[in-house]
């Protein structure tokens, strides 16, 4: 015999409440994503093709802001430096963390607390960083220069010098996510199968042998997931450059990031940073799609 | 046999609305709530600046004398303009008062997100405002070129001058023992008297980070050479005669007697190399001179004076006032206007010359007693001339475009002459997609 209870919960789902809630319990996070996500992307997109004077919009101008960044010698530079410096960064980011890994992939005393300290630098709030790198840098102050003069040499150029300060700030980049790397590539290095490397150790392979044909090969697609992530993270570098150079001496550390900021902020060139922000977005993504299909040939060979 | 806490619907719904009503009560009193009008509250905006020391510790104390509540919010000078106009401009209402920097009057004037404070009872005429000073919190300005849209609108006091700053020469008496130095021909050749004596490192010192600083270093020397910035149409003319041989001077000769990382130097920088001894001379606002006399500042007290900038042709300098604005946004919108008037009358000017910073009320710098050495200089340099940079929503974005060209030859140590070329095409494109022309 039914009870109370139970008769008005079958009525429910005679209603469609089975039906219904999945819905229901969709809906809060749906209407976040489209509320924080969905929303500034569409006004982002619709503000790209707008002129901006004052802070306020005035004329549509349809895609004249896309192709006027084309011939935005600030902008090109711009993107000529985010690339040189993300493609220096990661390259040895990937190189850096891989040698931590496989370093310390093996057992012996201390290793856990190594490999703590290695993870420090990544949890350290970029900003702090940056402070800390600047007081390094500084050539009246700094502590390189202090070192030097210490040792009878003179004052150190970092900042003031274009190609320096890169250097500078990708040493900064790469000091700060390597451990990111590392970690990604231990934990790949842990998840590997043990009976190729017993076999290959049987077979009298050396260790380039063994990291050649066996572990490097099957790292690639975790390798390459790494890439990709500090890749697309890169990109969006801003925090380090802001506190460290914003973007000087002249353009040399002007990241594409920095200038959009600049553009969007204090020049208030609204619609022309929406497109410049829209076009950085659309490379990324074009970077991640073809490093994902480069992902898929890997694995299908 | 069931486990006793399997997750049923039930359990989830139930857990999902206490999670919703936690958040939202955390949130709730989590958050810091919108600024209501209570009593006579006034939040302060402000740029953090050594100029703002006299009336941090001595004005605002006797505005609380006088019921205000004051709330005094400090940035860093790098990130308020763009907090602060995105502020007004959104209406979000976290501020009562802005203390701006003055270049930035026109860009705020032509959003349009001030108040406008002659309406709200102040008097932009009195004949005791420093004129230079006043003119500037107008807006479209009441003199000079308009930028388009503004040709024909009624001039609006929407800002009205805070501290009267400006700059003006800081100099080692026991270097240049004659006095202030007159030209700049004398600041490098007695400066280097200077070194050779073992009194310094460096004859100058000053600003070389591109952008704002750079600009504001090299904009006294500029003027001092005679150049002028734009002409009655917009159109760049700092890449004149005059204008090349201010900028060939500020990175050759400038740079060659200068710290070696200048070219990195900011006003951290340059005030720990004034005040710390090394250089013989820099051209500076107040914030650093203030602190010229305190022993626990600087390691050369009583060394330091004060003159009028040096001349090549005009010893002119450059103005750079904090000028206040009401928000149209300000929650406390009588309160700050209320403030306003107290603040600018005589009687509080006085006491502001009394705590040592630049009043704005010409009757405040005679009083008998002023708080700094550096006020009665200023006032001969306002004399003997002072300029505010071009009034146009657009300097940001031209202070841009010539810093980095600037900043380029400075590494350079030549090519000044040839980088305002540059920047001056620079400018001309920019202004000219932006509709000046």
């Amino acid at each position: 015999m039914r009870t109370g209870t139970q008769a008005r919960k079958y009525r429910l789902q005679g209603a469609g409440l089975d039906l219904a809630l999945p819905y229901l319990m969709l809906a809060p996070g749906l209407t976040i994503v489209l509320g924080i996500l969905v929303y500034p992307l569409w006004d982002g997109l619709r503000a790209s093709t707008r002129a901006y004077r004052y802070g306020s919009p005035v004329a549509d101008v349809g895609l004249q802001n896309y192709l006027h960044l084309w011939s935005d010698a600030q902008f090109l530079n711009a993107l000529w430096v985010t690339v040189k410096f993300v493609a220096l960064s990661v390259s040895f980011e990937a190189v850096l963390g891989f040698a931590l890994a496989l370093f310390c992939l093996h057992e012996f005393r201390g290793i856990r607390l190594l490999r703590t300290v290695l993870i420090i630098p990544m949890v350290i709030t970029p900003v702090v960083v940056a402070i800390v790198f600047r007081l390094i840098y500084a050539s009246d102050a700094g502590m390189l220069t202090a070192l030097c003069k210490a040792m009878g040499g003179g004052g150190v150029q970092i900042l003031g010098n274009p190609l320096n300060a890169f250097i500078g700030l990708v040493a900064l980049d790469v000091w700060e996510w390597t451990p990111l790397m590392f970690l990604i590539l231990l934990a790949g290095l842990q998840s590997l199968p043990h009976e190729p490397f017993e076999a290959a150790r049987v077979d009298g392979a050396g260790a380039w042998r063994v990291f050649a044909d066996l572990t490097f090969p099957m790292m690639r697609p975790v390798l390459a997931v790494a890439i990709v992530l500090r890749t697309i993270d890169a990109f969006g570098t801003f925090d380090q450059v802001f506190v460290l150079t914003r973007g000087g001496p002249g353009e040399a550390t002007r990241l594409i990031s920095i200038y959009g900021y600049d553009t969007a902020f204090k020049f208030q060139q609204t619609g022309y940073a929406a497109a410049l922000f829209v076009t950085i977005g659309l490379v990324v993504l074009a970077l991640a799609f073809s490093a994902i299909r480069l992902l898929r040939r890997i694995d299908a060979s | 046999m069931m486990h006793s806490s399997r997750l049923t619907r039930r359990s989830v719904i139930k857990g999902g609305l206490g999670l919703a009503l936690a958040t939202t009560a955390l949130t709730t009193l989590g958050l810091p709530m919108p600024a209501k009008a209570a009593g006579k509250k006034v939040i302060i905006g402000a740029f953090a600046d050594g100029g703002l020391t006299p009336f941090k510790e001595k004005i605002i104390p006797l505005a609380k004398e006088q019921g205000f509540d004051i709330q005094f919010l400090e940035d860093e000078y790098g990130v308020t303009l763009e907090k602060w106009f995105a502020d007004a401009q959104s209406g979000a209402g976290q501020y009562d008062l802005y203390l701006l920097d003055d270049p930035w009057v026109p860009q705020f004037g032509a959003a349009n997100v001030l108040e406008d404070l002659g309406a709200g009872g102040i008097d932009g005429s009195d004949k005791d405002w420093i004129s230079p000073m006043i003119d500037m919190g107008y807006w479209p300005p009441q003199q000079g070129p308009r930028v388009k849209g503004f040709e024909n609108a009624k001039p609006t006091l929407i800002c009205v001058p805070f501290v009267g700053d400006l700059q003006t020469l800081t100099y080692r008496n026991d270097v240049f023992t004659g006095g202030a130095p007159k030209t700049w021909d004398e600041v490098i050749a007695k400066g280097k008297e200077g070194v050779a004596a073992g009194k310094i490192k460096y004859p100058v010192v000053f600003r070389g980070v591109s952008g704002n600083p750079i600009v504001t270093s090299w904009y006294p020397i500029f003027l001092s050479f005679g150049g002028s910035f734009f002409d009655d149409k917009w159109n760049p003319i700092f890449n004149s005669t005059q204008g090349k041989a201010s900028a060939d001077f500020f990175v050759g000769t400038m740079k060659q007697n200068a710290p070696s990382g200048v070219v990195e130097f900011d006003s951290d920088q340059e005030g720990a190399a004034i005040l710390g001894g090394e250089a013989g001379a820099i051209i500076q606002y107040s914030g650093n001179a203030l602190k010229a006399d305190d022993p626990a500042q600087t390691k050369v007290a009583g060394k330091l004076d004060f003159g009028v900038v040096p001349k090549q042709e005009k010893a002119i300098a450059q103005m750079g006032i904090f000028i206040a604005g009401v928000p149209k946004s300000a929650p406390n919108k009588a309160n700050s206007i209320a403030f306003l008037k107290w603040y600018v009358s005589a009687e509080t000017q006085a006491k502001l010359s009394e705590a040592g910073s630049i009043p704005v009320k010409r009757s405040a710098f005679g009083i008998a007693k002023p708080g700094n050495r550096l006020i009665p200089v200023a006032l001969q340099q306002l004399d003997a001339g002072a300029l505010p940079r071009p009034r146009t929503p657009d300097w940001a974005k031209v202070e841009e475009l010539l810093g980095i060209e600037l900043n380029k030859a400075l590494q350079a140590g030549s090519g000044g002459g040839a980088a305002l070329d540059t920047a001056a095409k620079q400018v001309k494109d920019y202004l000219t997609t932006a509709g000046y022309y």
